[in-house]
């Protein structure tokens, strides 16, 4: 499998003078391709800093991330967009659909940015819609969905421009049980189905034990990991409750 | 502590209330400078209208803040709707409706005290610029005008009221709105309801204003040419303004429905999200972008029939005053001031250079009167001019020698005679025939007649005096046109009051300054107001509007849309709600130009016509200006508060 993100000594700070906060600290790690990888830890622990570095929202203060071999730490403010825009897709926890466009206006948004031709967005509408079964809302408005199709949406969008890099921000955040079952069901899909690669950042210990591989961040640094192998999700489950119990996190009552 | 929190809230909002508090500044300098020229004493000294022009002035001033006092009512309750999940929550925390009432209350007041000394510093300055403007009306030298107690009474008393409206609409809708209203935004329709319906409503009221302003300049030119009152034209003007609304709202809620289905053009770029965005926007704001067109519409109309109205008269000024005094008497019945004694008292005043007596005469029968509308008018008569008095009357204003060799001319002084049909009658005069020679509209003044014939002096001759004129020119220098005139005056010997049977070019230059200035002041006071106000609405409406569509420019940010890429979208987005309503007043002064030149040209106002374009195109630069200016304002708050970059989501 070859290497879609390397991760090398990130570190970011926020701040200036005497108050400075050290959200990264020497972050090193890589994903492969096709790989479901997902990333816990207690708040203020960098998830989100590191999300935000590497979908390019934000910039880091020392180190190098690379995607698909291009080192993006150094990249220009057009190339940073058209980057976001080509290699990457988006899964947020509000799901961040546009409340003014239609389903389909939402999910073929992507394509319109980079200004694809007609038939060829319609063409991967329809390959993304099926697969994410939103075909019957693609008229609707996001107001007019439940929270768990908003979010199947979401994936569509995320997937419509055939990313290197699936980035996830608590997907199931805003969800219920049911419907964060269902999600995580659909990235897993995603993962297995589609080819999509992964990155989701979460503190639910469910839906980590999706993924096929988790990272723990503590105090903006990599303390530890798991990895399923060929084990079951439940016994991935454990371990993951293991870990964050060991990390002090929110989640230690388990 | 209410006090405080009033304080805190205002310099918190500073951002919101920027615009807003900059119009308000605004209008209150343009009432300040307005109102103390009401009061001013200039405006005694060198107007011959003082109390005329103080309360037509006063009256446009109330109207004006009427309209300023609506307008600013509805920006306040929409800058309350803005904060109105902060009002829910001091209401949450246990503040009673009394308490929020007067926390909003006083950031009014302390934004109206801001507005009114900031408008009245500013107002400082706009006085003397619009009383230089004034005095260059009136060819008067302009020097510091006195700044008038009663000038700030009024702007203060204005002012004040104006706030108490906005401030009662708002603290109504506070006193009346519920917990959960104010806590939950209502999201915006998505949808427009009936397009199809509005797009056939705005291509209805499209072809009506069309024909109507085709009506309009027909009307008008017909108007003119009969002399007949502007009723019509006046009428169909009301309707154009409701058409001009109509179609606003209508485009405001089919346009975009037109747009989006386009595919191709929204499969492009941001192009779906700019039209969704201005859907939404327009179609929630259709009646006020219809209200806004309508004053923005009225600004450029009035300033452009104001300027014709200057031009106009005064390009009729040397045709009605073609020499610098002017006598009129009846031939055989002189009342008033011996001519020999009036001419001393002409010369009291300015030197006689050189003077003139002409006669006009009456045939024993009226055909010419005969074949016009007039035919029924016992008062009305054929009256003839002798040639050789008519050519020695028009050789010094630099006309032509008319020449009738076997012909007569026929002068009309008002346009509707010009029409008339006269080519079949002959004169017949000792066994000698006359033909009409032409009918000409462009003479100046010499008589009171609607018309009469200018005939070989043989004709004339035989024919019974009927009026005596003399005409004076006097030698350059300053004139006291009101004292001479007062003086020439005598009491009416048929009722009260003073009559005067001369008439000087010199107070006829200043009547007419004096009109057109006031005129020209209270058309562009009500202007530029008008203009601003709707400006400000426009430019808070896009920038409450867009504080919704941060989350949506973040959503693209993530997207992969650059800086640069999301400027381009904001600009469409903004430019499209701030054009709207704007396009047609802008282009409504093409059809103003042309109604004007119809009618200067059925005035015979030639010299006016040149000037018609320059006029039109003037105003059209200056609206541009202004609405530039609030756009390129808007655009930079905007793009500073919703395009997202790196580092700064």
């Amino acid at each position: 499998m070859s290497e879609i993100l390397k991760i090398t000594n990130v570190t970011k700070y926020y701040g200036s003078g005497s108050v400075v906060t050290k959200a990264l600290d020497g972050v090193s790690f890589s994903v492969e391709k096709g790989t479901f990888t997902a990333i816990m830890g207690p708040s203020g622990s960098g998830k989100s800093t590191l999300l935000n570095v590497i979908s390019t929202i934000d910039r880091i203060s020392a180190g190098e991330i690379y995607v698909e071999g291009k080192q993006i730490s150094g990249m220009k403010e057009d190339a940073l967009s058209a980057f976001r825009r080509d290699r990457l897709g988006f899964i947020f926890q509000e799901y961040n659909l546009l409340d003014t466009l239609t389903v389909e206006e939402n999910i073929v948004l992507p394509l319109n940015l980079r200004k694809e031709s007609l038939e060829n967005t319609r063409r991967e509408l329809m390959r993304v819609a099926q697969a994410l079964e939103v075909s019957e809302q693609l008229k609707k408005f996001p107001g007019e969905l439940s929270g768990g199709q908003r979010q199947r949406v979401a994936c569509a969008r995320a997937i419509i421009t055939d990313p290197a890099l699936v980035l996830a921000d608590e997907p199931t955040g805003a969800l219920d049980s049911r419907n964060a079952k269902a999600l995580m069901q659909t990235l897993a899909s995603m993962n297995e189905n589609q080819g999509s690669t992964i990155l989701m950042v979460t503190h639910d210990p469910v839906a980590a034990s999706y993924g096929g591989r988790v990272l723990f961040l503590k105090d903006g640094r990599v303390f530890g990991e798991v990895c399923k192998g060929n084990r079951g999700r439940r016994e991935m489950y454990r371990e993951i409750l293991a870990v964050t119990a060991a990390l002090g996190g929110e989640n230690d009552v388990m | 502590m209410l006090c405080k929190l009033a304080l805190r809230n205002v310099r918190r909002q500073v951002g919101n209330y920027l615009i807003y508090f900059m119009t308000v500044s605004f209008t209150v300098a343009m009432l300040f400078a307005v109102s103390n020229i009401i009061f001013s004493e200039n405006l005694k000294r060198y107007t011959l209208m003082e109390n005329d022009g103080k309360y037509a002035l006063m009256g446009v001033v109330l109207l004006i803040s009427f309209v300023v006092a609506f307008v600013l009512s509805y920006a306040t309750s929409f800058l309350l709707k803005l904060r109105k999940r902060e009002f829910g929550m001091y209401l949450t925390l246990g503040m009673t409706r009394k308490n929020i009432l007067a926390v909003f209350l006083t950031e009014n007041a302390i934004l109206g005290i801001l507005s009114l000394a900031a408008g009245l510093a500013v107002g400082l300055f706009f006085y003397q610029g619009l009383m230089a403007l004034m005095m260059r009306l009136l060819e008067m030298q302009f020097a510091l005008a006195p700044y008038t107690p009663g000038g700030v009474i009024l702007t203060v008393v204005m002012v004040a009221g104006i706030f108490l409206l906005a401030s009662v609409t708002s603290a109504l809708y506070l006193k009346r709105a519920r917990i959960y209203d104010l806590l939950h935004t209502a999201k915006h329709k998505r949808d427009v309801r009936h397009p199809l319906l509005w797009l056939l409503v705005t291509l209805a009221c499209l072809a009506g204003i069309i024909s109507g302003l085709w009506f309009i300049g027909a009307e008008a030119e017909r108007n003119v040419l009969n002399g007949e009152p502007f009723d019509a034209v006046l009428n169909a003007v009301l309707v154009m303004g409701l058409l001009i609304i109509l179609f606003h709202i209508g485009l405001a809620r089919s346009l975009i429905y037109a747009l989006l289905k386009r595919k191709r053009m929204c499969s492009r770029g941001a192009n779906t999200f700019v039209l969704r965005s201005l859907s939404g926007a327009l179609g929630s704001n259709s009646m006020m972008l219809g209200c806004l067109a309508f004053l923005l519409a009225f600004a450029v109309v009035l300033v452009n029939f104001s300027f014709w109205q200057k031009a106009g008269q005064e390009a009729e000024l040397d045709r009605s005053y073609p020499y610098d005094i002017w006598y009129t008497g009846e031939a055989y019945f002189r009342t008033g001031i011996p001519a020999s004694e009036a001419e001393e008292i002409i010369g009291a005043y300015g030197e006689i250079e050189s003077r003139y007596t002409y006669r006009l005469y009456r045939p024993k029968e009226d055909v010419f009167r005969q074949k016009t509308r007039w035919s029924d008018y016992e008062g009305m008569a054929d009256t003839y001019m002798k040639l050789s008095d008519f050519n020695r009357l028009i050789e010094p204003l630099g006309y032509e020698e008319v020449e009738l060799m076997g012909e007569y001319l026929l002068v009309s002084n008002i346009p509707e005679a010009g029409t008339e049909d006269w080519a079949g009658i002959t004169l017949h005069h000792r066994g000698k025939s006359y033909a009409l020679k032409e009918v000409r509209t462009d003479y100046p003044v010499f008589t009171y007649q609607y018309f009469y014939v200018v005939a070989p002096d043989e004709v004339v001759e035989d024919l019974e005096e009927e009026m005596y004129y003399t005409v004076y020119s006097l030698k350059e220098g300053d004139l006291d046109a009101a004292a001479l005139l007062e003086e020439l005056s005598y009491p009416d010997p048929m009722g009260d009051g003073m009559v005067c049977d001369y008439k000087l070019r010199e107070y006829g230059r200043q009547e007419l300054h004096s009109v057109n200035a006031f005129l020209v002041i209270a058309a562009l006071f009500a202007a530029a107001v008008f203009l601003f106000l709707a400006m400000a609405i426009l430019a808070l409406k896009t920038l409450v509007g867009l504080l919704e569509d941060r989350p949506g420019y973040e959503i693209l940010f993530r997207l992969g849309m650059g800086e640069r890429q999301q400027g381009r979208t904001l600009f469409r987005q903004t430019f499209g709600f701030f054009l709207l309503p704007f396009v047609m007043p802008l282009l409504l002064s093409i059809p103003s130009a042309w109604v004007i030149l119809r009618i200067a040209r059925a005035s015979r106002m030639e010299g006016l016509v040149s000037r018609v374009p320059v006029m039109t195109g003037a105003t059209a630069l200056v609206v541009t200006l202004v609405y530039l200016l609030y756009y390129v304002a808007v655009y930079a708050l905007a793009k500073r508060a919703v395009v997202c970059r790196e580092g700064r989501k």
